[in-house]
């Protein structure tokens, strides 16, 4: 036990050996009993066994692969699965806390029945068979009285398959995810139109390699996503240059080289002014763009107006800056990347924005380049064999990252079939609007007004409309125009507490799923095994939708006994089995540069547009008469003494799911309202202070201000999710304010997907 | 050759994701309100008017000349011969002199087995070979740990690549072994460690009455004492102060 000391001075320690042995003091028992305590040796504490289960996160959406230790048949540990391409081994705080998700004390832990009003979370626990038998006569009674297209079924995340397959069995096509229009609709729209891919779910960008990243508000260190945001640290740590486009200064930018705090809404002006530059300088990729893009001189004479001068009064980017950026990217070209934000529902022009992004990062050349676009690798896994569906328009094919555009020329006339309520997809209404995952916005809409026909009956799995959206009245009308809603999900939150019946669901640590498909530079198929047993009366939703089906004569669309053998089916048909995915949790194809960059290769790019080229000027949008998208909309501005009203994300916390994680409540309990040294001087308000927001519509709430420079002064911004309301929610009720309450509920005017960046509000001190 | 554990933060790839903080709860089941480690997030404005932000993850820094273990009564924190600073729990009275000894904040005493609790490097991982939890789930990659002894270590490879910075003041040079990065930038004063005027006692404690201690049980019996009534006096300070104050959270 000899220490090492630096200083020179005698230690304790060594200071009483060195008494060991003089004559000087005592050498009672006693005395000699404390030394040999003293020198006693000490123990150390020791690793205790563990097992280790697969499994893949449910903390967000990007799906990273896990390891995940369990002890005493209790899961404890959540490590990252260092052979999964989406993190390589690495989890955030977010997914760290998922331990939280299975062991909160308040989760949903039985079925139980509504006894009091919508909302006002009385229940009565119920055994499993009474609540599925309850929920498939409730839903046949529907379907006799409206036909089965009255049933909505609203999903998020890994949740959401079985339900869907559940809907669509059932005969309507009324099914939606947010994530759509909601979320990244447009940017995914953007691409199809322009490139034939969409590049939306887990991007195919080649991060490690980029030299010039162009953030457009793309918050990719707090809006994260750990693959991504690992690879974009790599690439900056390799010496990528880093523009960050945001009117909010947010940890990316404090990574980046410069800082470009653009007014709100504005983005598509001053991506229009670097087209302008980049045609009429002739920087973009000439070779790129004569053998694979058309359009070029039609999109130049569009753009011929959009100066770099012209955008200065309307971004407040100096015009200069712009012709700079032009030719910064030229230089590091194909080696370069213009970064879409995650969430492009913003402006009544997403759809501009999402095209002039996809048409820049085009005019480089950057499709299948290195420090560009990927293609990524695959593995085909084949579904199940299943009966056709009667009703439901397109029905889902998995194996395709979030989005699934294969299927999707654009308005589909369907002879026959019911059409979707939200009118996305539907020829006349919102024709671009992808209908597999339909617009969820215009979907509570529908069900408030119950147009274009009645919707009585509602399945939702996990999700909050009440706190995804920014309408409240819209969601609550259309919960309580239900004459049935039935909820599943994990956690309470204020949506399930309007339901019927709550279907209380496993956690993703308690429960297989189905697999995992997807393409990075490898192709992969990954696993979610349970690490536990359930700890509640829970069930996983292919076992909840299996019985339901049973109940409701739709047997056939659910044929395997257990999740476990339909993985197994569906491995063996594409060669491989469970045996072999228990072994790594993962199955990989290599990664391949003939297949990821094949003009690199001296390969071909394949573009799957109608003209089978990168087009400027989208044929299918001439189809649709919608070309002017590309052209600037203007947008509202602040009149004196009102505000941009923004949001954004931290790094621990996702959507406004994880406000009730006990881990992650501890990082930041209450969210604040970032304002401008400036704009809270003149308004008499110091930093910590409570504040109160309203919108034009009077509605909002009081907060804590942070003052801080790092906001423009003419915007305010807050961290989205929180400001809940649900009692059950013991840890995240009444804290903050939620900008659900201040965020615009406006339409992109092509998609119909919600634009929630166009409300001004007004801050007064309390 | 006998290891030198040391921790490396690369504060440009850090993102304040607080992984590192979660995963160390979860290996070590810190009750919630504490934590042995954390990010410490710095904004200021520049010479040039503009906003910036640094970040700081940190823990226990190990240091080579530890008050902690100079101080502590009882011969439970100690100093292992690869340089990481452990707590024995079996012999910590959690009489919490080592807490404002340790000028980084690094200890607390842990409400639930009443003995003092810090980031250990993760001994118990690092001795089967594994990374600390903290290093294993980084998501930027920002925090590097390996022997500075063994030249072909990541950790050597790095401390001769780059400009590397410790948290060590004038006032508080104690040889941290936790190093940082910051791409040439200063480092914020806020970071940096202070000397505690509770220590004070403690320094009496660890000039004093431990060289007492060697005088046998009842030198023992003084220290514990002593360091019982102080334990006793800083208690109905903190509730008086607790009382006097009505600070709204």
């Amino acid at each position: 036990m000899q220490e090492s000391n630096q200083s020179g001075k005698a230690s304790r320690r060594a200071f009483l050996k060195s008494m060991m042995g003089t004559a000087v003091v005592s050498t009672a028992a006693l005395s000699l009993d404390a030394q040999a305590r003293i020198h006693a040796p000490h123990e150390l504490e020791t690793l205790k066994d563990y097992e280790e289960h697969w499994g893949f996160c449910d903390m967000c959406y990007w799906r990273c692969g896990l390891k995940v230790r369990s002890r005493d048949g209790k899961a404890f540990k959540i490590d990252g699965n260092p052979e999964h391409p989406l993190n390589r081994g690495v989890v955030c705080g977010k997914g760290n806390s998922g331990i939280q998700v299975a062991f909160a004390p308040n989760r949903l832990k039985q079925p139980m029945e509504r006894t009091g009003a919508r909302g006002d979370n009385k229940w009565r626990p119920m055994p499993w068979d009474e609540a599925l038998d309850k929920v498939a006569h409730e839903l046949n009674k529907v379907k006799e009285k409206y036909g089965p297209q009255a049933l909505v079924m609203i999903g998020h995340g890994t949740w959401e398959k079985p339900y869907h397959r559940l809907a669509h069995a059932f005969g309507t096509p009324n099914t939606t995810s947010p994530v759509f229009g909601l979320c990244c609709g447009p940017r995914g729209v953007s691409n199809t139109l322009i490139a034939g891919k969409n590049l939306t779910g887990n991007e195919t960008i080649d991060l490690e390699n980029c030299k010039y990243f162009l953030m457009m508000g793309r918050n990719i260190t707090e809006s994260l996503h750990n693959g991504e945001t690992l690879g974009w640290i790599d690439g900056v740590a390799n010496g990528a240059k880093v523009t960050y486009v945001d009117p909010r200064y947010t940890i990316t930018a404090s990574k980046a080289d410069e800082w470009l705090s653009i007014r709100p809404l504005t983005d598509h002006a001053f991506l229009l002014a670097l087209i302008h530059v980049v045609i009429k300088g002739g920087l973009y990729d000439k070779q790129f763009v004569a053998e694979y893009v058309t359009g070029l001189d039609e999109l130049t004479a569009k753009v011929e107006k959009y100066t770099p001068e012209w955008q200065e009064e309307i971004t407040t980017v100096p015009a200069e800056t712009v012709r700079r950026i032009a030719l910064e990217m030229a230089q590091k070209a194909p080696a370069v990347f213009v970064y879409s934000p995650r969430r492009l529902t913003r402006t009544s022009n997403d759809l501009g924005t999402g095209m002039s992004i996809s048409i820049l990062n085009s005019l480089f050349g950057v499709w299948d380049r290195k420090g560009g676009i990927f293609t990524p690798q695959t593995i085909k896994v084949p579904e199940i064999d299943l009966p056709e569906f009667p009703h439901a328009h397109v029905s889902r094919e998995e194996g395709h990252g979030d989005f699934d555009f294969a299927h999707n020329p654009f308005a589909v006339d369907v002879e026959g079939k019911i059409q979707r309520a939200d009118g996305a997809g539907v020829p006349g209404r919102w024709p671009l609007a992808n209908p597999q995952y339909g617009l969820t916005n215009e979907m509570w809409k529908a069900m408030a007004e119950q147009d274009p026909y009645p919707l009585k009956a509602l399945l939702t799995a996990g999700g909050n409309g009440f706190t995804n959206s920014t309408d409240y009245d819209t969601v609550r009308k259309a919960l309580l125009n239900m004459d049935f809603y039935v909820a599943a999900d994990v956690s309470p939150n204020e949506m399930n507490s309007y339901a019927d019946i709550i279907l209380p669901e496993a956690s993703y640590l308690e429960r297989y799923d189905d697999l995992q498909i997807g393409g990075a530079r490898e192709g992969f198929i990954a696993l979610r095994e349970p690490a536990m047993q359930p700890l509640h009366d829970t069930k996983g939703s292919w076992d909840i939708c299996k019985a339901l089906s049973q109940r409701l004569g739709l047997e056939a669309y659910f044929p395997h006994d257990s999740v476990a053998d339909m993985l197994d089916d569906r491995l063996k048909k594409a060669g491989y089995s469970l045996a072999e995915l228990k072994e790594k949790g993962i199955i990989k194809k290599p990664a391949d540069d003939a297949i990821n960059f094949p003009r690199e290769m001296g390969g071909k790019s394949v573009f799957p547009t109608p003209s089978g080229k990168i087009e400027l000027i989208p044929s299918q949008l001439q189809a649709l008469g919608m070309e002017d998208a590309i052209e600037w909309a203007e947008q509202p501005r602040p009149k004196d003494g009102e505000f941009h009203f923004t949001f954004g994300r931290v790094g621990f916390h996702t959507h406004a799911r994880t406000q009730d994680n006990i881990w992650l409540n501890y990082f930041m309990p209450e969210n604040l309202l970032w304002i401008h040294p400036d704009a809270a001087a003149k308004l008499g308000i110091s930093d910590g202070e409570t504040v109160e927001v309203k919108d034009p519509k009077g509605r909002g709430g009081k907060i804590a201000a942070k003052v801080t420079p790092r906001i423009r002064p003419d915007t305010v911004f807050t961290v989205h999710g929180f400001g809940h309301w649900d009692t059950r929610m013991t840890t995240a009720v009444g804290k903050g304010l939620s900008d659900s309450l201040l965020g615009s509920d406006n339409r992109e005017k092509h998609i119909g997907s919600i634009s929630m960046g166009m409300n001004m509000v007004t801050v007064t001190k309390v | 050759m006998v290891a030198k554990y040391v921790m490396l933060a690369d504060t440009t790839r850090c993102i304040n994701c607080k992984a590192c903080e979660v995963a160390c709860r979860a290996e070590w089941d810190t009750p919630l309100g504490y934590s042995r480690d954390w990010v410490k997030e710095v904004e200021y404005v520049n010479a040039k008017g503009l906003p910036e932000v640094q970040l700081f993850p940190g823990r226990c820094q190990h240091c080579d000349d530890p008050p902690c273990v100079e101080v502590c009564p009882s011969g439970a924190s100690w100093k292992r011969e690869d340089g990481i600073v452990l707590v024995d729990h079996a012999i910590c009275s959690g009489c919490e002199l080592c807490v404002p000894a340790c000028p980084y904040e690094a200890r607390w005493l842990n409400p639930v087995t009443n003995t003092i609790s810090k980031c250990t490097f993760c001994q118990p991982r690092i001795d089967k070979g594994l990374q600390p939890a903290c290093v294993d789930t980084c998501v930027g990659r920002a925090l590097i740990f390996g022997d500075a002894n063994d030249p072909n270590s990541e950790v050597s490879q790095l401390l001769k690549a780059k400009e590397w910075q410790k948290l060590v003041t004038d006032e508080v040079n104690i040889g941290p072994n936790h190093y940082y990065y910051t791409a040439g930038k200063a480092i914020p004063d806020t970071v940096m460690p202070k000397l505690n005027e509770r220590h004070l006692s403690g320094k009496l404690m660890e000039n004093i009455v431990n060289p007492l201690g060697t005088l046998g049980i009842g030198g023992m019996m003084a220290v514990f004492l002593g360091a019982g009534i102080k334990k006793l006096i800083d208690r109905r300070q903190d509730v008086s102060n607790k009382e006097g104050s009505h600070e709204q959270h």
